[in-house]
């Protein structure tokens, strides 16, 4: 239909024309996509959260489990990549093409970092004999709250780094429009929103 | 991109906002270490994963800088669900843990007749 018809024919009084949020549809659609994702986590934080208050067996000591040093840098770098990832679409939207790659390649070297940290936590956990259905250190479902959360959000960051190097590789052949590298910042940004509270929820409360 | 913004540099918002996370992350950490009451210690730090998350939402992914709508639909869409989840969880996962730590019933026996 044409925009003006559609236009036409959405009801008095909405007001909002095509755009109801004044965004792009690109940027709309990513905002979905990462609300109905965000909702993903959301569910799985509360099985987390139901999973330790319905536990008989002491939940373990996260200090006693995980080097939480260790834990802060990983989260220091995802941080760090968010900024040089803000950096990469302030430099986009500005039309400064190499500095958007700069920053980009940035990212991604963070990101990889990220995931290289969270592999040797996971091969410590499983050397130690932390299993989805039970772990030396206390309540058999810790095992499964972490490798579930940690996994998913893994997933997310390794999603993220495919996109981020198909944008890098498309910025630097001058193929993607500062909105292209803006909607592969909202998904590492969310990647990293969503560190925060797997980082406060599971590792230190 | 506002036009303060840009007076001030194009990309001094990201590392301010760097600054301040990093430094919201070490308090953190810092108040694990302090043998605080364990409610405080834990409104402590749900506050500040707050006040990191919306940070992140605001300056990193621009939501500051987009229509209300947008920001509130975000923000109220995953806080308010979130809520509900949490709301229906506790007490349910609370009287699993009753239920679990109630002593094994007897087994019946069945009626003895002489």
């Amino acid at each position: 239909m044409h925009d003006g018809t559609h236009a036409a024919a959405l009801p008095a009084g909405w007001g909002g024309g095509v755009s109801p949020f004044g965004a792009t549809w690109q940027k709309t659609m990513m905002w979905i996509f990462i609300v109905t994702d965000g909702l993903l986590f959301s569910g799985l934080l509360s099985g987390y959260g139901f999973l330790r208050m319905s536990s008989l067996t002491p939940w373990p000591d996260r200090s006693q489990v995980f080097s939480i040093p260790f834990i802060a840098l990983m989260t220091f770098i995802l941080i760090t990549s968010s900024a040089t990832m803000g950096t990469a679409v302030g430099a986009s939207k500005l039309g400064d093409r190499k500095t958007a790659l700069r920053f980009l390649i940035l990212t991604i070297v963070g990101g990889a970092a990220f995931l290289a940290c969270q592999a040797y936590e996971w091969t410590h956990i499983i050397e130690h004999g932390a299993r989805l259905s039970h772990n030396p250190w206390g309540a058999p479902q810790f095992g499964q709250a972490f490798f579930i959360l940690t996994g998913f959000h893994g997933s997310h960051v390794l999603s993220g780094l495919v996109v981020l190097t198909i944008t890098a590789i498309r910025t630097a052949m001058g193929k993607t429009p500062a909105q292209g590298v803006e909607m592969a910042g909202l998904y590492w940004h969310f990647v990293d929103l969503v560190w925060v509270f797997i980082f406060t929820l599971f590792y230190l409360l | 991109m506002t036009d303060e913004a840009k007076a001030h540099g194009p990309y001094r918002i990201y590392w301010v906002t760097w600054g301040i996370l990093l430094i919201i992350t070490v308090a953190m950490l810092a108040a694990e270490k302090f043998h605080f009451p364990r409610l405080f210690l834990v409104l402590f730090l749900v506050v500040f994963m707050l006040v990191k998350a919306t940070m992140i939402g605001g300056n990193f992914m621009h939501l500051r800088y987009e229509q209300r709508n947008l920001a509130f639909i975000v923000a109220a869409g995953l806080l308010v669900t979130s809520a509900i989840l949490f709301s229906f969880i506790t007490p349910e996962s609370l009287s699993v843990r009753a239920r679990r730590s109630e002593p094994a019933a007897a087994p019946t026996t069945p009626a003895h007749h002489p």
